[in-house]
């Protein structure tokens, strides 16, 4: 219990990836620390190796290529992401969903990269990522993978990450102009607060519905047969009632300190709703 | 090993507050405008180490957990919770507590304004409440209210109801770009 505990500001992925390979300790990567210092304070999460990444120039990447795409380093920070001029452009629901996240302080540590690490079933920067079909950049003394995000969770803070693997970005698809999405979250306080039900949705140029959920299932989810329902159908003003009643017997929430499973199902009804009508309307305009 | 969760009972403090009997190591910073070095304790946080290593007790603990705002600093020219952030992580670092907005015990503009506009009541969320709205101005010195909530709602205020503070940020922009001119 009297290990010694060590704190490492790494400088090189490798350095990282060879502490991670070391069986002995409980090493745990350490990015902005908002979710980790939590715990550790409440004695949740008791590492003995504490490895910072904030200090490895490949982390701090935050750049898109037309036609590629975009990555985000492990060390970008939220408040990066609210500021990013084509991720506020192109990526709307991500732009949207960071600037709900907590505060701006917050904001200021808390890393994208740490949200999905981290796999909260609300975790607010998920439901964006998905829709934008995002991909996991894994790396580990044994190779690097990439693993898109919808296979990444596997259940309430729990992902197929092994304990000597490091996420060392996250990269979205490049997309068209037109490509029209937004992010709804309903929370019991702005600004401090994960939501009860977090809605991202997106309408691409080729008229194609994604939309994705947060927070009313053990992992945030894309709901494909929702998906399918919006785009089977004709854009009537019904359309978004209809997708509203749907997606409450598609989702199956459970009841916790934010919120009943009730309150959720409503208002992820509500929010559909919202989001298919805002959509709709604003391509109209 | 990872197997480590939850050995200690709820009530017990937790790694972060106490002498973790860890072996020291060295830090060194600058808190408003001194280097500072020392040997810590490497669990310890940020806060803990201004407020019982520095003495420097105008930093606020209110949730200890990210919550409250109690304890924002700036720290290399952002708003942060110190409460959040390990001590060993401000190696290097450029700190400005609420002790380094006046200057030779004269009070800075957003303080006075503070004062004189009723800003503040008990006064425990004001040194977090002041390093927000420091942050925030030297960003820019013409916020907007919606800017200007959006930078302090991460401070929480039981007492004032918050547009005094509100009041108080915007005249001191607008003090402070008068003085610049
Ligand atoms: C007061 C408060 C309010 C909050 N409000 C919100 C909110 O509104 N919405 C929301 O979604 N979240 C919220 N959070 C949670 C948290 O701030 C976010 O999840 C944040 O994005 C986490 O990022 P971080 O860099 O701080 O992660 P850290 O705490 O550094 O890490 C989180 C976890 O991921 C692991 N990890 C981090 N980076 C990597 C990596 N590169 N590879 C492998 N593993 C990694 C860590 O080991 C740790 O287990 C809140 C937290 C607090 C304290
Ligand atoms: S003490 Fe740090 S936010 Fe409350
Ligand atoms: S003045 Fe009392 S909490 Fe703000």
């Amino acid at each position: 219990m009297f290990s010694q505990f060590k704190y490492v500001k790494a400088q090189t992925i490798d350095e990282v990836l060879t502490y991670l390979g070391d069986r002995d300790r409980c090493v745990k990567i350490l990015a902005g620390g908002t979710d980790l210092m939590v715990l550790m304070q409440r004695n949740l999460e008791t590492p003995d190796c504490l490895i910072d990444i904030k200090g490895i120039e490949e982390m701090k990447r935050l750049d898109f290529v037309q036609g590629v795409g975009l990555f985000v380093g492990a060390s970008v920070t939220v408040n990066q992401v609210t500021e990013s001029k084509i991720i506020l452009e192109k990526y709307q629901a991500l732009g949207q969903a960071a600037k709900t996240l907590a505060s701006y302080q917050l904001r200021n540590r808390a890393t994208l990269v740490g949200n999905v690490c981290n796999a909260s079933p609300g975790a607010d920067l998920a439901g964006p990522l998905l829709i934008f079909e995002a991909n996991v950049h894994i790396a580990s003394l044994d190779g690097r993978r990439v693993l898109p995000l919808a296979q990444f969770f596997t259940g309430p803070k729990k992902t197929v990450l092994a304990a000597n693997e490091l996420v060392t970005g996250i990269s979205l698809p490049d997309l068209s102009s037109g490509d029209q999405s937004l992010y709804l979250k309903q929370a019991r306080v702005k600004g401090h607060d994960l939501g009860i039900v977090g809605v991202a949705m997106r309408l691409t140029l080729d008229q194609k519905f994604l939309v994705a959920l947060s927070a009313v299932a053990p992992t945030p989810i894309r709901l494909l047969e929702l998906e399918e329902f919006l785009n089977a159908h004709p854009r009537t003003p019904e359309l978004a009632t209809k997708a509203g009643e749907m997606v409450q017997k598609l989702i199956h929430p459970i009841s916790d300190v934010r919120a009943s499973a009730e309150y959720r199902l409503l208002i992820a009804g509500v929010l559909v709703k919202r989001a298919v009508t805002l959509l709709t309307t604003r391509e109209a305009n | 090993m990872c197997e480590n969760q939850s050995q200690h009972g709820p009530q017990e403090h937790c790694s972060t507050y106490i002498d973790s009997q860890q072996p020291r190591v060295f830090l060194s910073c600058w808190v408003n405008g001194e280097i500072i070095s020392a040997q810590i304790d490497p669990m310890i946080t940020l806060l803990n180490f201004l407020r019982q290593g520095l003495k420097l007790l105008g930093t606020k603990e209110g949730c200890g957990e990210g919550e409250c705002g109690a304890c924002t600093i700036i720290m290399n020219g952002e708003a942060v919770n110190a409460c959040l952030i390990l001590a060993v992580e401000a190696q290097d670092a450029e700190i400005t507590t609420v002790e380094g907005l006046s200057t030779g015990g004269q009070l800075s503009i957003l303080q006075s304004e503070f004062v004189s506009q009723d800003a503040l009541q008990c006064g425990f969320c004001t040194p977090g409440m002041l390093m927000s709205a420091r942050a925030l101005l030297d960003r820019t010195l013409d916020p907007t209210d919606p800017e200007i909530k959006e930078a302090i709602a991460g401070n929480l205020c039981r007492c004032t109801g918050y547009s005094p503070i509100i009041a108080a940020i915007s005249s001191t922009a607008k003090k402070e770009r008068e003085e610049r001119k």
